[in-house]
């Protein structure tokens, strides 16, 4: 236990930490500046705003941003990423309560309760819980994580070639297991990612594979570029093609009464317990994360509620579950992301993309080289959930107001901001141009209903699984049963394949999507 | 998030044999990226000895896509699926010229110029657009990141075009 204080304490040394800015004009005069407090503000933030716009995503927001990070010590830059995600749970919920938009997917069921709360006048009492909900999940998945994160690197370390390739298969098997639509579909577009990050120089022999002898390809396709054009772009596309301006008919009435009452407290207490325990879980295995965990934590209220029929119309329980779920998920996710370096969803592997990009290999040996970023990280959740529960209610009336920004106008800017993002990367025209033909593909992909993060992680996790199995069957001297008689690896196979087995099973398939149907009717 | 819009289905060009257009399409184009894949990856090296080549991985995924496509291929020709749903040409067409123009004229003409230019391009994507505003906001947005860029994060951008500078 000793271990989880001082790590933390190191981590809130970083997040506190002050930085001498001597900036000329002031002549001389250095002015100290908690710069990862603000990153960290920044970040959640942005996030916030993401969540309440509706027609740009998390992912597409964390790619956008990617470029700007750069300049950023890596602390600095993954704490404010992280910030984006977790600030958009958050801000997903206003816009869901307010005037039922769900700006972000985590909290599409939020809005089934939440927006009959705002008419009933309740909306003071429903902010007030999600914000409390999600700050009670954030808490403790802030303590999760430091209390996992030792032990399983310590395990991660241990792990050979053969069963981190293993692993690797577990992750993505899980990721397509728990993720919406065709199981099969999400596998080939995993395969497809794979097959992208081949792309480039290889790693050992330095031969170039299928670069077609493109010097911008040589290099492999950027990471950045690929994520932008599949969310950023593509979405601009379908977006477009979805016709006319969503209806943004707001209910403009005054939120008043911010605190919940006595008796709405003693209902969603329990409800924010499970939903936290609930959302911790399956944020911890991969493909878990925020929108799954928010539609689980919802069925299961309904499910033990005695009188399930007050749900839909304004139940507070419907609020508290869910969004506490999506927080505590959001969060969790990290896990295998720090401690096995393994991203568990789409938002993950572009926190990856980040790491490499400033030169930090993920993986377990990162929590034991450079502690103070992994426990900066974790200090900076808790932190940023704090700062979020104290900015956002205040701040209801500015998000609200910014939902009347119309699509017309906010598309072309995206379109200009990414491609500046990208170009600035490299300084390569190239990568821009790829970066559309990537939102073309995207485009196409969503019109055929494959699901572009699959490809996302694929293309991520390719070359570590390529490098990997190289590894083990090199050690094995070519004898590809390795997967099968080292014990942990074959359990971890063996796990991947019973997932995939149930998966297809028509029975729980159908149980799979009973889940997110929810939303639908 | 990721709910595809349903617009009418497109009228009919695949034959009625075919149960779920959508799949049985999407299957086909894995399949043709695989066997480009595995066309691309056919000058690499494969196995020597014990070892990987170069061309050992991108083999075996593209063989692994190769297989998928054709089960997803499979799946559209003997289940009742999704039809095909419209394309929009108007979107797509106009994002992607912005797009290319940013690419083409940001080396030569700098960011003010293209950064703009883009703006107005991708605004023609849509039938809403109203000029007076796009071109307010257009301004504002090339202003704002050609502050951010270049000041606030320090990045190397060329501000003006080539010819104005000297």
């Amino acid at each position: 236990m000793g271990d989880v204080f001082s790590n933390l304490g190191l981590g809130f040394g970083v997040v506190f930490q002050l930085v001498q800015w001597t900036p000329a004009f002031l002549g001389g005069v250095s002015i100290p500046i908690p710069v990862n407090i603000l990153l960290c503000l920044i970040g959640a933030l942005v996030g916030t705003l993401v969540g309440v716009l509706p027609g740009i995503g998390t992912i597409a927001t964390v790619a956008m941003l990617l470029p700007i990070t750069f300049g950023l010590p890596p602390v600095g830059a993954l704490i404010m990423l992280a910030g984006i995600y977790y600030g958009a749970q958050y801000g997903g919920s206003t816009t869901s309560i307010l005037v039922n938009i769900p700006g972000e997917a985590g909290s599409v069921v939020t809005a089934l309760d939440g927006f009959q709360m705002a008419k009933q006048g309740r909306a003071g009492p429903a902010l007030a819980i999600a914000a409390m909900g999600s700050f009670f999940a954030g808490c403790v998945a802030t303590v999760l994580i430091a209390v996992l994160g030792a032990p399983l690197t310590k395990l991660a370390l241990a792990f050979g070639p053969a069963e981190y390739f293993s692993l690797m298969v577990l992750g993505l098997i899980f990721a397509v297991v728990l993720a919406k639509g065709s199981v099969l579909k999400a596998i080939a577009m995993i395969v497809f990612g794979l097959l992208l990050s081949m792309v480039g120089s290889d790693i050992e022999t330095g031969a170039s594979r299928m670069a077609f002898n493109i010097p911008e390809l040589a290099d492999g396709l950027g990471f950045a570029t690929l994520a932008m054009g599949l969310f950023g772009f593509a979405e601009i596309i379908r977006n477009l093609d979805a016709g006319g301006e969503t209806d943004r008919q707001l209910v403009q009435q005054k939120v008043t009464g911010l605190m919940p009452t006595r008796k709405d407290l003693k209902d969603c207490t329990p409800a924010i317990l499970r939903g936290t325990a609930l959302g911790s879980i399956l944020g911890i295995l991969p493909g878990g994360g925020a929108v799954i965990a928010s539609f689980a934590a919802y069925t299961m209220e309904k499910k033990i509620s005695k009188n399930p029929e007050r749900f839909g119309r304004g139940a507070i329980e419907g609020v508290a579950a869910p969004e506490s779920a999506n927080n505590a998920a959001a969060q969790t996710s990290f896990i295998p992301l720090l401690t096995l370096g393994i991203p568990p969803n789409a938002v993950m592997a572009l926190m990856v993309g980040a790491m490499t990009i400033h030169g930090i290999v993920p993986g377990p040996q990162v929590m034991q080289k450079q502690p103070e970023l992994v426990w900066g990280m974790i200090a900076s959740m808790w932190v940023g959930n704090l700062m979020l529960l104290i900015i956002n209610l205040p701040l209801v009336g500015i998000w609200v107001r910014l939902l009347r920004v119309p699509y017309r106008l906010m598309f072309p800017s995206i379109v200009v901001f990414c491609a500046i993002g990208i170009y600035s990367v490299n300084n390569a025209p190239t990568d821009v141009m790829l970066a559309g033909a990537f939102g073309l593909l995207g485009y196409w992909l969503i019109k055929h209903d494959f699901e572009p993060a699959p490809l996302l992680l694929g293309m991520v996790l390719g070359p570590l699984m390529e490098e990997n199995l190289r590894r083990a069957l090199l050690i094995s001297r070519g004898d590809w049963t390795v997967f099968a008689t080292r014990p942990v690896s074959a359990v971890l196979m063996a796990i991947a394949a019973f997932l995939l087995v149930l998966a297809v099973l028509p029975s729980l398939r159908k149980k799979r999507d009973e889940v997110f149907v929810e939303s639908e009717n | 998030m990721s709910e595809t819009p349903s617009h009418g289905p497109v009228k009919y060009i695949m034959p009625k044999w075919i149960r779920g257009p959508q799949d049985f399409v999407g299957g086909v184009a894995l399949i043709a990226i695989a066997l480009f894949a595995l066309w691309a990856s056919s000058d690499l090296q494969g196995m020597r000895g014990f070892s990987f080549g170069a061309g050992t991985a991108p083999r075996m995924f593209g063989f692994l896509l190769l297989g998928l496509g054709i089960a997803v291929m499979i799946v559209g020709l003997v289940t009742d699926g999704e039809h095909i749903t419209t394309y929009a040409w108007r979107g797509p067409l106009f994002v992607s010229l912005a797009i290319l123009s940013f690419a083409f004229m940001i080396r030569p003409m700098g960011l003010i110029f293209s950064a703009f230019t883009s703006f107005v391009i991708s605004a023609l994507g849509t039938p809403e657009t109203r000029w007076g505003q796009t071109i307010i906001v257009g301004i504002c947005l090339t202003a704002f990141c050609s502050f951010l860029f270049p000041y606030a994060l320090g990045l190397p951008l060329q501000m003006l075009p080539k010819f104005m500078i000297r």
